[in-house]
């Protein structure tokens, strides 16, 4: 029987913008930190270069990422009951502290890795890897918890984000480090071994992801109805265009292409599949926040 | 029975309902609710098409649900739930992250645009607890919305909830909202798409 609304409240979107802007930034920042720490940490030696410019990334773009948290609360002066009044339940108090601890934890990490201590550094490293998988994870139990929307709802979630983290952690470090060795070295070479190994890695993680997204769609289009109506937003609906084409066509297809292809493999071609990573990405963020949003609950 | 727990509830009576507005009118006098949101208000939907058609309203209010999404994932403990079953918003401790409005199954959640904080209806638990009816209660002019407290098994309202087939909005989010509705046609909830002009 066909039931049409009338008359609806539709309140304002709890979340938006700037959360996908601090999603997106704790991601790149605990995947730059996780690629700093293969050297520093587990002893992969052919990246080392990457250390130092991960952890200085890591930690800028961490104290940059809470102040998207600043501009979205209604009450930023406020701030300080997140640490007095506890609720163990919630993710934002999980996060509250992670958000404290691991940019402290990453300024240690650096600080003994400019000393050239390596012991205290591999110390540090390994504290540090749990605290970046966590300072990003929780963001997916955030949306997790939201229980009525069928696009977040998913034990996929923290996972799933965990791993466009790491990619788009490994595709700004790309970037930074061509920029970094082409501009700001003393022989002005770019490690060409060492980006289209960071490329190879990146493809794979790419592969990964995809995965992960296709079974977040099948399983959301045979589930309930609000999952179905989540994944035909995705597919065919209003957001089809944004994720089909930007998020999974140019931002992990085409790049995935670019960096596996041996014929394509140029430092140009990995330039560009960095660009499109690291835009692509923001979209995904942007895509699973608004559109996870877009379905009225009532 | 004064001294024995409290457990409150709602009920509506949508067979009685006229879809007058007038519970929305009442709530936002009394709780003084800016332009542009709403703590109740009636959805309104068409089953059918004219004229072999017929509405169907569904007066929304907070279920201040027995189990609460919101007070789980308010991270500063602004979201609490009463002993008598009222979840509030403590205003002065609420730091307007939105979690709630994002976690609320119901979408009964709004920013104050004046305040910055999360507000929403708490059964008007200012008159609740001065022995009055919340404001839409006293003003529906058919009666359709009856409040009162469940574990008084003499109250008005467990003797309706005790005779009548009632339902509650989503009842699978498993909050146990503690709204309840007779005759609450499963298309009124369901119903998305906005009627074209």
């Amino acid at each position: 029987m066909d039931t049409q609304v009338l008359y609806n409240i539709f309140h304002q979107d709890a979340f938006g913008f700037n959360i996908a802007m601090y999603i997106y930034l704790t991601g790149v920042s605990a995947g730059s930190f996780i690629l700093s720490t293969l050297a520093y940490g587990f002893g992969l030696s052919q990246y080392k270069p990457l250390g130092k410019v991960g952890v200085v990334a890591a930690t800028i773009v961490l104290i940059i990422a809470p102040l998207f948290l600043l501009l979205h609360v209604g009450m930023p002066y406020r701030a300080w009951h997140l640490f007095i009044y506890l609720n163990l339940a919630s993710p934002i108090t999980w996060g509250s502290f992670l958000l404290i601890l691991y940019p402290i934890n990453c300024i240690i990490y650096g600080y003994f890795m400019f000393k050239e201590n390596m012991k205290l550094t591999r110390i540090f490293a390994l504290i540090g890897i749990p605290l970046a998988v966590s300072v990003h994870g929780y963001t997916g139990f955030i949306l997790a918890f939201g229980k009525a929307r069928a696009l977040w709802n998913t034990a996929l979630m923290p996972i799933l984000f965990l791993v466009s983290a790491v990619i788009s952690g490994i595709a700004l470090m790309i970037l930074i480090f061509i920029i970094k060795e082409r501009f700001f070295s003393k022989d002005k070479r770019v490690d060409r071994e060492l980006v289209f190994s960071l490329g190879k890695l990146l493809a794979w993680m790419i592969l990964f992801d995809l995965f992960l997204v296709a079974c977040d769609l099948i399983v959301l289009s045979i589930s309930h109805s609000d999952a179905q109506a989540a994944a035909h937003l995705l597919l065919r609906g209003k957001f089809s265009f944004l994720f089909l084409i930007v998020e999974n066509l140019l931002g992990k297809i085409v790049p995935f292409i670019l960096l596996a292809v041996p014929r394509l493999r140029t430092l140009a071609t990995t330039i560009v599949a960095s660009i499109l990573v690291v835009v692509g990405i923001f979209f995904m963020r942007y895509i699973v926040i608004v559109a996870g949003e877009f379905i009225p609950l009532l | 029975m004064s001294n024995k727990k409290k457990r409150y509830a709602m009920l509506v009576d949508l067979r009685k309902c006229i879809g007058c507005n007038a519970c929305a009118v009442a709530c936002k006098s009394e709780n003084d609710v800016p332009l542009g949101v709403w703590r109740s208000w009636v959805k309104k939907v068409e089953k059918g098409h004219y004229p072999d058609s017929k509405e169907f309203f569904l007066p929304i209010v907070c279920n201040n649900c027995a189990k609460p999404i919101c007070v789980t994932v308010c991270p500063v403990n602004a979201s609490i739930k009463r002993p008598d079953g009222i979840v509030y918003i403590d205003p002065h401790r609420c730091i307007g992250c939105r979690y709630c409005m994002a976690s609320c199954p119901y979408g009964v959640r709004y920013i104050n645009p004046r305040k910055k904080i999360a507000e929403k209806c708490y059964w008007c638990h200012h008159r609740v607890d001065a022995g009055l009816k919340p404001a839409c209660v006293l003003v529906c002019p058919t009666g359709a919305i009856m409040f009162g407290d469940l574990n008084d098994p003499r109250s008005d309202i467990a003797k309706a909830i005790a005779k009548n087939a009632v339902q509650v909005i989503k009842p699978d989010m498993g909050t146990g909202p503690q709204t309840f509705y007779i005759g609450l046609e499963q298309g009124t909830v369901e119903a998305k798409k906005m009627k074209e002009e």
